[in-house]
């Protein structure tokens, strides 16, 4: 299970840390090719702004699994002593991936809205529906995965030791 | 103005049962402004927010910066920034305690955060003053304190956070922070002569090291101050040689310090896969929780002001016919009570929707304000009885009590408030050096 997991995650950090890479690389080129011989890469903009999409959104549900979400623990003592802890790490990951699923919905209509219009970037003519449907399946799969965490959290304490790992 | 408040409330609460930041006030402010306008308009904003939001050029000035402070922490910089400044300031009395404040800012001018400067330098410092017999409440006070300064000195995360909240100009921030940095660095280093005066045996005088020694050290550090300096000046614009000129914008400035941090990294073998990889994920999953909270924060923004917060509470101030000292004042006293309960990015983005358009319709400069609104978290960071440095600090040391850290850490915290009282009787302190840019 834990083997799983890990190879689930694969996949989306490798494209996030290259996306990352990718974004270091660019924006230096970009400085020193204009700095140099007055040469900026053109595209450079567009490419910055679909890089940052990528890492974002491939990270997201991979860092919603590992519950690294920005988040107060102020009250963990009291729940705690009142052994609620786990009902409401549970109600916590089911809750906020039950909010995930209209916006991302939401997302997927406006990118196909722009596919019927045809949007382009500017430069290299990527269209512009591929990274909303992008942004939307990813917000999907975080919903998803945030659900099910929260059910795994519930049905037994062996199985959420397994999704901290 | 009542459903504002309705809102805060239902965050607060939201909050305090863990659901995560962005989610807490991106659901406030979705159905706020359900009530307010209607549930399509909602959900529109709301999606538009995200798409725009992740494809924000601005916005890649956050990955940029953390893969620069990941990348140099790699590099291993943290013991040689160590050693040059022991080289310089041993032989004072508390000299190590005043090395350990240096080295904390000039690992602060490429690490943006203030727990990750506190944790480092506690491991590379804490032995060293063991050694030489401080006084353990000096030690760990010093390092507690000299990790605050990591959110002031440019590049610091928080102010590109402030800055992407409120649409300050990040480049402007960054050089308003340098002077009250080094004022932060020189009052502390004034709080480890005034702790060494009333306590001598707190830390004694070592060893003079010879100039030769000195130079030998500056040959660690030589590469990082200098990606410092191409980092800062190009984002200033002040490097002008004949024939490159550099200004950068902020992303750039950041791309240029995250690259020149990889091959600083890579030239001092201290990147081997395994560290590449571990710098990549953390980067990449503190970029997306980051951008989720700006999203939330955002969601939650869009409904307090249709919600008509702004208006109200400047009518309630007009009202009670208060000076806007006296409600910059207020504001400060909430900070440092706040402080005491939430570590300072939950703070900032809780607080600074509400404050930011009263402060600014007051006439308080947005640049300003930031540095004050940083200060003054910093200052929360060593505040008993809960300052976060503190207890990161205990987590890492293990072995000393917090209430020797925090009895040690109090001569620090008062030349932090007197500092923050100078920031704001002399607001030119902060904006002089970005008024030139």
């Amino acid at each position: 299970m834990t083997r799983i997991l890990r190879a689930l995650s694969v996949l989306p950090m490798a494209v996030a840390s290259a996306a990352l890479f990718g974004l270091m690389v660019l924006t230096f080129f970009d400085v020193v090719l204009r700095s140099t011989i007055n040469a900026p890469i053109e595209a450079a903009t567009e490419l910055v702004r679909i890089a940052i999409a990528i890492i974002v959104f491939s990270a997201l549900p991979v860092m919603s699994a590992r519950g690294q979400h920005i988040a107060v623990d102020l009250t963990d003592g009291l729940f705690n002593r009142w052994r609620l802890a786990r009902l409401r790490d549970g109600f916590v990951d089911i809750a906020c991936g039950a909010m995930l699923i209209l916006p991302a919905q939401r997302v997927i209509v406006l990118a196909e809205r722009s596919r019927s219009y045809g949007d382009q970037t500017e430069y290299l003519a990527i269209p512009t529906y591929l990274i909303g449907w992008f942004i939307g399946i990813m917000t999907f799969i975080t919903a998803a995965v945030l659900i099910l965490k929260g059910l795994m959290i519930w049905a037994g304490p062996r199985l959420t030791g397994i999704l901290n790992d | 103005m009542i459903e504002s408040a309705v809102g805060f409330a239902a965050v607060f609460i939201l909050v305090l049962l863990r659901i995560p930041i962005a989610f807490a006030m991106g659901l406030v402010g979705m159905i706020g402004f359900t009530y307010e306008n209607s549930f399509r308009a909602s959900i529109s904003m709301v999606s538009r927010l995200i798409i725009d939001t992740s494809q924000d050029y601005g916005l890649s000035v956050v990955p940029l910066f953390i893969l620069m402070g990941l990348f140099v922490n790699k590099g291993g910089i943290s013991r040689e920034l160590y050693q040059v400044s022991n080289a310089f300031l041993g032989h004072f009395r508390g000299g190590l305690a005043m090395a350990t404040i240096v080295a904390c800012g000039g690992f602060a001018a490429i690490c943006g955060s203030s727990l990750a400067t506190a944790a480092t330098m506690s491991k590379v410092a804490m032995p060293e003053m063991r050694k030489f017999g401080y006084a353990d409440s000096l030690s760990t006070a010093s390092i507690a304190a000299g990790g605050t300064l990591g959110i002031l000195i440019p590049p610091s995360v928080i102010l590109v956070i402030y800055g992407l909240l409120t649409e300050t100009s990040i480049g402007q921030l960054f050089i308003a922070g340098i002077v009250p940095g080094v004022m932060g660095i020189l009052f502390y280093l004034l709080a480890v002569r005034i702790s060494v005066a009333r306590n001598p045996e707190a830390g004694p005088a070592g060893p003079r090291a010879s100039w030769g020694e000195r130079i030998a050290a500056l040959r660690g550090v030589w590469a990082v101050l200098l990606l410092f300096g191409l980092v800062i000046g190009g984002l200033y614009g002040a490097l002008d040689f004949w024939p490159l000129h550099l200004a950068f914008s902020p992303t750039e400035a950041a791309g240029m310090g995250a690259a020149g941090a990889f091959l600083i990294a890579l030239a001092r073998g201290g990147l081997n896969w395994a560290a590449f990889r571990e710098v990549m994920e953390e980067t990449t999953t503190t970029t997306a929780s980051l951008f989720a909270v700006l999203i939330g924060a955002w969601i939650f923004s869009n409904f307090v002001n249709v919600a008509g917060l702004p208006e109200g509470l400047l009518g309630a101030v007009t009202a009670l016919d208060l000076g806007p000292w006296v409600v910059m004042g207020l504001i400060m006293v909430v900070y440092i009570i706040l402080g005491c309960i939430f570590e300072s990015m939950s703070m900032l983005l809780l607080t600074v929707p509400i404050f930011f358009p009263l402060v600014t319709s007051l006439g308080f400069d947005p640049v300003w304000f930031g540095i004050i609104v940083v200060v003054v978290t910093e200052i929360s960071l060593i505040t008993p009885p809960v300052g976060l440095n503190v207890f990161v600090l205990k987590g890492v040391v293990g072995d000393v009590s917090t209430g020797t850290i925090f009895k040690g850490v109090t001569p620090f915290w008062i030349v932090d408030i007197l500092r923050l009282a100078l920031l704001l009787a002399f607001p030119a302190l902060a904006l002089f050096l970005p008024s030139q840019m």
